[in-house]
């Protein structure tokens, strides 16, 4: 037996749940130093247990679990508390990250990075801030941290920095290339994009209109390509409120 | 149960697949409320003592019941089957919401209840209902949080549900 095989008051969120077997819960956990990891939490749904109101998504938790298997077994979850329960538009906001780390990050794959811009995005929920900035912000992170190499303050073909006064083409896996060069024939849904949107997302700085509503339709196109054609279920929910 | 019948006791096996097989194909949803039923439109649905100005929406029928226990609302319902539950991809449709919507669309409702659980994917639903009435001019209030937080109303004792339903807000 190695010593990994039990983990102590890790800081974690939880990501999903679903009923297993008659009484228990398999959580998908999204921890500091583990990455996400399915435990089962034995006994969970029966109603006097303790882990019953703990387990719920968007707070912060310290888990123990055990195991070395693909599925663990947690041992302990404790509420950490601090933020409030996240409610309407925020908590659908919420939702749509935990979408985002279940479908794009592996199990067991750890980036302690990452969970600090999402435990800073689910508290900048709770507290109100505009919504469009910090999930374009979580986006960003997400995709750098996964290692996807988002290019942004360099041109793909010349390696010229960017110009804030240009317009670019965005190539996906490649990146901004300066509208006017010969760049050849492009594919119709690549975005372009002012050089001032792309030094402000560098910089991590979205909150100009014109930079929000780039990098958002931009961040769509690269977390689209890098599902390679998985729906995200809770953009779906969120558009057809919107049309009912 | 069905081990211990199978064993011991064929014959009522036997009762109990008929029984069960009766309520599957005679087994439908109420017009008005949506929980199962064996009519068109169930009983309480259709009791005139029932206040049809109130109208109730929870997730279960086991809330129904709990609800009911409680002795402290006389008004009718809506079961909605389930919940919001964006990752498991149960959205609008999966709900549907265009059902609640016409019923509490009815002209004789004046005011619904959203009874959902206090969990986060009950709190979304209640979100995404207050949002589609108020859209509808329909008044909506939330059980207050008298429930515990992570609580489920099938779980939680009578007493705690009807201060919830005295204390309900306005969204
Ligand atoms: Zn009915």
């Amino acid at each position: 037996m190695s010593h990994k095989q039990r983990v102590d008051q890790q800081p974690s969120f939880v990501l999903h749940s679903h009923p297993w077997r008659e009484t228990s819960l398999i959580v998908e956990v999204f921890s500091r130093d583990y990455g996400r990891v399915a435990m089962v939490a034995k006994g969970a749904r029966r109603p006097m247990s303790a882990l019953r109101g703990v387990l719920m998504a968007f707070q912060p938790l310290l888990v123990d679990w055990s195991g070395g298997g693909e599925v663990k077994t947690l041992v302990r979850a404790e509420w950490q508390g601090g933020q409030p329960l996240l409610t309407g538009r925020a908590l659908l906001c919420g939702y749509y990250l935990n979408e985002l780390l279940v479908k794009l990050s592996a199990r067991e794959d750890p980036h302690p990075g990452l969970f600090e811009a999402y435990s800073e995005a689910l508290c900048q929920l709770a507290g109100g801030q505009s919504q469009g900035v910090l999930l374009r912000r979580f986006e960003l992170a997400l995709l750098r941290e996964l290692g996807y190499g988002v290019l942004l303050d360099h041109d793909a073909r010349s390696g010229e920095p960017v110009d804030p006064a240009r317009r670019y083409l965005y190539i996906i896996e490649e990146g901004p290339i300066a509208l006017g060069a010969d760049i050849g024939s492009v594919d119709p849904d690549c975005q372009i994009i002012s050089g001032q949107t792309l030094l402000d997302m560098a910089a991590g700085v979205l909150e100009r209109p014109e930079t929000l509503a780039q990098s958002k339709s931009l961040l769509r196109a690269l977390i689209n390509h890098y599902l390679g054609g998985q729906s995200l279920q809770s953009r779906r929910v969120f558009t057809e409120l919107q049309l009912l | 149960m069905a081990y211990y019948l199978l064993q011991r006791d064929q014959r009522g096996a036997h009762r109990l697949a008929e029984s069960l097989e009766r309520a599957l194909s005679s087994l439908q949803h109420c017009e008005r409320c949506n929980t199962f039923t064996e009519e068109r439109i169930c009983q309480r649905c259709a009791n005139p003592q029932r206040d049809a100005r109130l109208l109730c929406v929870v997730e279960m029928p086991a809330d129904l019941a709990m609800i009911e226990q409680t002795l402290a609302y006389k008004g009718l319902y809506y079961v909605l089957m389930g919940r919001l539950s964006p990752l498991d991809g149960i959205g609008p449709r999966e709900l549907g919401l265009e059902k609640l919507l016409a019923r509490a669309t009815d002209g004789v409702v004046e005011e619904v209840i959203l009874a959902t659980n206090f969990t986060n994917e009950g709190e979304a639903t209640a979100h995404m209902l207050s949002e589609l009435l108020a859209a509808r001019g329909v008044r909506a209030s939330r059980l207050s949080r008298g429930v515990p937080v992570g609580g489920e109303l099938e779980h939680t004792d009578s007493g705690t549900i009807a201060q919830a339903l005295v204390e309900r807000r306005t969204l």
